[in-house]
């Protein structure tokens, strides 16, 4: 006769424990949250061990400050890095640092949460890290650089032009030499890139760049 | 027998094949007759009524064999494998076959870039082609690359080629592939290298000799070459301009 077999405390207390393994393999699996902001909140916690929780950035990796940056000019930038149309060349070492954190993104909806999540930071001012003679660059900025990026370097998102009040000199520096060499800017489907480009050219020299960021240093973002 | 699985590109792919295959069948035979005789033991000498389990010391001359000549038989088949490992390492990582072509390739946080010469097939001239994530390669061609990282250490690997080197910050690793197979295959950074290690992922592009002077002549641009030559290795802190200077 077949006995009637109990389970045993062991084995039940196996079964829970494999019903718990598979449950936490499988737990944060496509959860997340559906609410955008909460979602932007959540995304940025990629990009927090570079740019900062407070997105203030960290200038020993490169990375911007980038807290309280409007979400369009992000979205585009982020898009771009997706894009390899920004980050791509060869000699673009920061560049291709940010790159595989933005195509880490899963969608577009994601890309527009936390571009909408950098928005919402409020702005940080740092001390200046580069001298030069504001007087001048205040007139080199008027002269060339504010029909696009604003009177007061407030950015002007018709133009596509983005806030460089504010913004700090070191990366502002590092982003005209690039364009200059061509670094960034070059890439035939980099609209707005190529259309800096020439302005960057203007600023014929070191000294030149170090004027403007001594002036762009006296504005508030 | 590999090739099923992942697809064999270079010449030397099919000795790493062969080293594999008999270190998996050494160690996948010893692998699986323990077993057997481990849980034939324990089921022949497992508790039943009227026979207690006997504890053994293993110190008797017959139960000592069962130790000492497996082990002798294991150490004979280390030997067969020694061997041809030195050989085929001998013959990928320490005799490089000359150079028909010689590319540059840069490690870093996180993308791989090569320099490659252009139609005069030299490097460091004017018409040097710069690529960020692409490699491209003729097949049945020598290839010598020199391998830098310009931060921290990753490694080099390209599975299809049975390829892999590790990239160290200030120093200049030289080694070689010879693709024979047109196609495309994964490069692949095979060591932890920070936050974006999953996402450092490039191509090698191995294609007919055509195909490559056709690429070259469309890539060799002149306006790159105005462009300093990458300055490897670049210090964390410092920006690439900072770095040209
Ligand atoms: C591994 C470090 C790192 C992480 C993580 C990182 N970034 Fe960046 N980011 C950088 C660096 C370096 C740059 C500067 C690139 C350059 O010099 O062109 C940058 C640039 C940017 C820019 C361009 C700013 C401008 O003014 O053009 C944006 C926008 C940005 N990051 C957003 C993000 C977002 C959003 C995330 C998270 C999804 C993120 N970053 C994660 C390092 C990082
Ligand atoms: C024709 C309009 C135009 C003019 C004039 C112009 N810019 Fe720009 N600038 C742009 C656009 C558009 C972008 C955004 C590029 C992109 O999307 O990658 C930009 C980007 C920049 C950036 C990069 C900002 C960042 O966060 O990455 C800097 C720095 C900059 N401009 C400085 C200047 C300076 C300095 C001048 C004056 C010498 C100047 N620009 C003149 C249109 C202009
Ligand atoms: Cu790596």
């Amino acid at each position: 006769m077949r006995e009637n077999k109990k389970l045993a405390p062991r084995q039940i207390m196996f079964g829970i424990s494999l019903l718990l393994v598979f449950g936490f393999s499988v737990a944060g699996c496509g959860l997340g949250s559906t609410n955008a902001a909460m979602r932007g909140q959540e995304l940025f916690q990629n990009c927090a061990p570079c740019h900062q929780a407070d997105g203030s950035g960290n200038p020993q990796v490169g990375a911007p400050n980038i807290a309280g940056m409007k979400a369009w000019y992000v979205q585009a930038q982020l898009q771009k890095f997706r894009a390899g149309t920004r980050g791509m060349h060869f000699s673009d070492v920061e560049g291709m640092r940010m790159r595989p954190m933005a195509v880490s993104l899963a969608s577009d909806d994601d890309v527009k949460a936390v571009a909408q999540y950098v928005e919402s930071l409020p702005t940080v001012k740092h001390a200046p890290t580069l001298t030069g003679d504001a007087h001048a660059g205040d007139n080199q900025f008027h002269l060339v650089c504010a029909s696009c990026h604003g009177i007061n370097g407030e950015g002007n998102p018709d133009l596509k032009a983005p806030r460089l009040a504010g913004v700090d000199d070191w990366y502002l520096a590092t982003q005209l030499r690039k364009f200059k060499a061509g670094i960034r800017g070059n890439n035939s489907k980099d609209m707005e890139g190529r259309l800096m480009r020439p302005m960057s050219r203007v600023l014929t020299d070191e000294d030149a760049i170090r004027n403007v960021m001594a002036y762009l240093d006296t504005l508030n973002p | 027998m590999y090739e099923r699985y992942i697809t064999a590109a270079s010449t030397y792919a099919h000795s790493i094949d062969h080293l594999f295959l008999l270190i998996a069948a050494l160690v996948g035979f010893w692998l699986i007759l323990a077993e057997v005789v481990l849980f034939a033991l324990v089921i022949k000498y497992r508790e039943k009524e009227g026979r207690p389990t006997r504890h053994i010391t293993g110190e008797e001359k017959e139960l000592h064999r069962w130790i000492t000549i497996p082990h002798v038989l294991v150490i004979l088949c280390d030997i067969v494998i020694v061997v041809p490992a030195i050989l085929v390492w001998y013959n990928i990582k320490q005799a490089q076959p000359p150079a028909e072509q010689t590319v540059r390739v840069y490690a870093q946080q996180w993308a791989w870039s090569f320099q490659e010469p252009g139609p005069d097939g030299k490097l460091d001239t004017e018409d040097d082609i710069r690529t960020v994530g692409e490699l491209h390669v003729t097949v049945n061609a020598t290839y010598h690359f020199e391998l830098m990282s310009r931060d921290v250490v990753h490694s080099f690997a390209i599975p299809s080629f049975r390829l892999k080197q590790d990239a160290l910050p200030g120093r200049t690793i030289t080694g070689w592939f010879r693709p024979n197979r047109v196609g495309t295959y994964d490069i692949q950074c095979t060591q932890m290298c920070g936050l974006g290690h999953a996402l450092m992922a490039g191509r090698v592009i191995v294609e007919t000799q055509q195909d490559h002077a056709a690429w070259l002549i469309r890539n060799a641009n002149p306006s790159l070459a105005s462009l300093p030559a990458a300055p490897a290795p670049v210090p964390e802190n410092t920006t690439m301009a900072e770095a040209r200077r």
